[in-house]
């Protein structure tokens, strides 16, 4: 049998004989003594401060103003704001447990505290669908929407993939199928989202549920950083492990990259069918790109052709001043003391 | 004449585009010198010509913490006459899309002779790489206006 199909053993919490500084991120040694200062990859450190730097609870936002304007949403709207809710409560009720699960196979004790930071994001965004379900809708009617959730025949079909992915691993854990669950995880992460996103940024374009789009803005911000570290974990895991670097695997990035895709697609035709200001065609055209992007993220070409241009520039996430924050670095400070210049300055901007 | 690349790089992407730029410069008859930002010394910026400063861009579109010699160089040292050119790499989801190329820019356009700026999204693709003949292209013919 080959290496890559051998169980991962759970590594022991103290090593006192191995270094601090682990051999490697599956399958190292090392002592489970952290030490930022010292670790393998060093860039894992800014990524970990990136993400603590996120940091926001669901309390911070204050619903009055969704509260007040839920009414006056056509019953339409209603229908998908809650299934979308649900549905995204789903996805991210998977990735709490599955981001600590992978913890106690990864032997390099930065990316296992990494792995724990998602999972308390994970956590965060789980409460806050649940923190605007509890502001807009009795709890009788929230069962239903998540049982609605549960039965969707759609919903079901995207998420069984992922699920037999991460309970593969649970049931065989081999770095065959870590590499299969990151991959995965990039699905989830990185294209389930964005019907859904889609939706309540339409309505935040419309000056509509603007509290729910605020929490919807610090989820994508989250949801990109780790998007972005599991595609530098897997590509970390198929320098360091040459026997999973094979074109079988990367045909099978390709592939359920893809899949994810066609079903993002389907899942848009449903939900987004009756939506004003969303046009299908180019939801599945901003879908291609946005899979072109993960697909350079992992290191590959885009697989779309022609969509190297963003169709939906309007879904990304609120910049700090729209969400009224102050932040105030080093860099941040300086920049003030210069113009800002363009190319009608006498240079050119490629 | 002579130029110099300065560069930080997380993911590689920003390697690539620094890379890309060294060989076309190269191919244009020009000696161009590849300087990861941890070997990079302040007093040797006035060796060059033209100078290429790269970086990435996360989140919030600071710069990287490890460029602050660099930029702090550029303020303080006489280079008023260098041609300058800067890129980086960055995601368009964010709010400021390679904003540490922007923030850079504002201070390279007042202490020395800024001609180009390249941003591209993440790993280069067939068409950056044309954006990265222009960016070469356009730092010579500054040059050659200067002369």
């Amino acid at each position: 049998m080959s290496t890559i199909n051998q169980p991962l053993t759970k590594i022991k919490l103290l090593n006192p004989t191995y270094p601090n500084k682990s051999t490697g991120i599956i399958n190292g040694e090392s002592s489970g003594l952290l030490n930022w200062n010292d670790i393998a990859y060093p860039q894992m450190y800014d990524l970990y401060q990136t993400l603590l730097a996120n940091f926001w609870k669901a309390q911070e936002i204050n619903m009055q103003d969704d509260i007040k304007q839920w009414d006056s949403l056509t019953d339409v709207e209603k229908d998908i704001f809650l299934r979308v809710n649900t549905q995204l409560a789903s996805l991210d009720s998977l990735q709490t447990p599955t981001m600590s699960h992978v913890m106690d196979y990864v032997t390099d004790s930065s990316f296992k505290a990494i792995f724990a930071v998602i999972s308390q994001q994970e956590a965060v965004h789980n409460e806050s669908y649940s923190y605007v379900l509890s502001s807009l809708i009795p709890l009788r009617e929230q069962n239903e929407r998540f049982n609605q959730a549960k039965e969707d025949p759609i919903v079901k079909k995207r998420n069984e993939i992922i699920l037999e992915s991460y309970e593969a691993f649970r049931q065989d854990p081999t770095p065959q199928r870590l590499f299969e669950l990151g991959i995965n995880s990039i699905n989830l992460e990185g294209i389930y989202f964005y019907a859904g996103f889609a939706f309540f940024y339409n309505l935040a374009r419309q000056q509509k549920m603007l509290k729910t789009s605020t929490m919807i803005s610090y989820i994508q911000r989250d949801e990109m950083q780790h998007a972005y570290f599991i595609a530098q974990f897997v590509r970390i895991l198929l320098t360091e492990n040459p026997e999973l670097n094979t074109e079988e695997n990367i045909q099978y990035i390709y592939k359920a990259i893809d899949h994810a895709v066609q079903l993002e697609k389907e899942w848009s035709n449903f939900i987004l069918k009756d939506i004003e200001g969303i046009n299908l065609e180019e939801f599945h055209g901003y879908v291609e790109y946005l899979a072109n992007k993960r697909f350079r993220q992992l290191g590959l070409e885009n697989y779309y052709p022609n969509r190297e241009e963003n169709p939906m520039p309007w879904i990304h996430v609120f910049s700090d001043e729209m969400m009224n924050e102050t932040k105030s670095d080093f860099f941040e400070q300086k920049s003030r003391t210069y113009t800002k210049v363009s190319s009608s300055n006498g240079f050119d901007e490629l | 004449m002579k130029a110099a690349i300065i560069y930080t790089s997380v993911t590689g992407n920003t390697t690539f585009i620094a890379e890309t730029i060294q060989e076309n410069m190269e191919k244009r008859n020009v000696a161009t010198d590849l300087i990861p930002v941890d070997e990079f010394h302040p007093e040797r910026l006035h060796e060059y010509d033209i100078i290429a400063v790269g970086m990435y861009t996360w989140a919030n579109g600071e710069i990287p913490i490890e460029m602050e010699e660099v930029y702090d160089a550029f303020e303080t040292e006489d280079l008023k006459h260098t041609v300058t050119g800067v890129f980086g790499s960055g995601d368009s989801f964010f709010a400021h899309y390679c904003g540490a190329v922007d923030l850079f820019r504002d201070m390279l356009y007042v202490h020395t002779n800024l001609a180009v700026t390249l941003k591209i999204e993440l790993m280069p693709q067939e068409p950056d790489l044309v954006k990265c003949e222009k960016f070469c292209d356009r730092l010579l013919q500054e040059t050659l206006v200067i002369q």
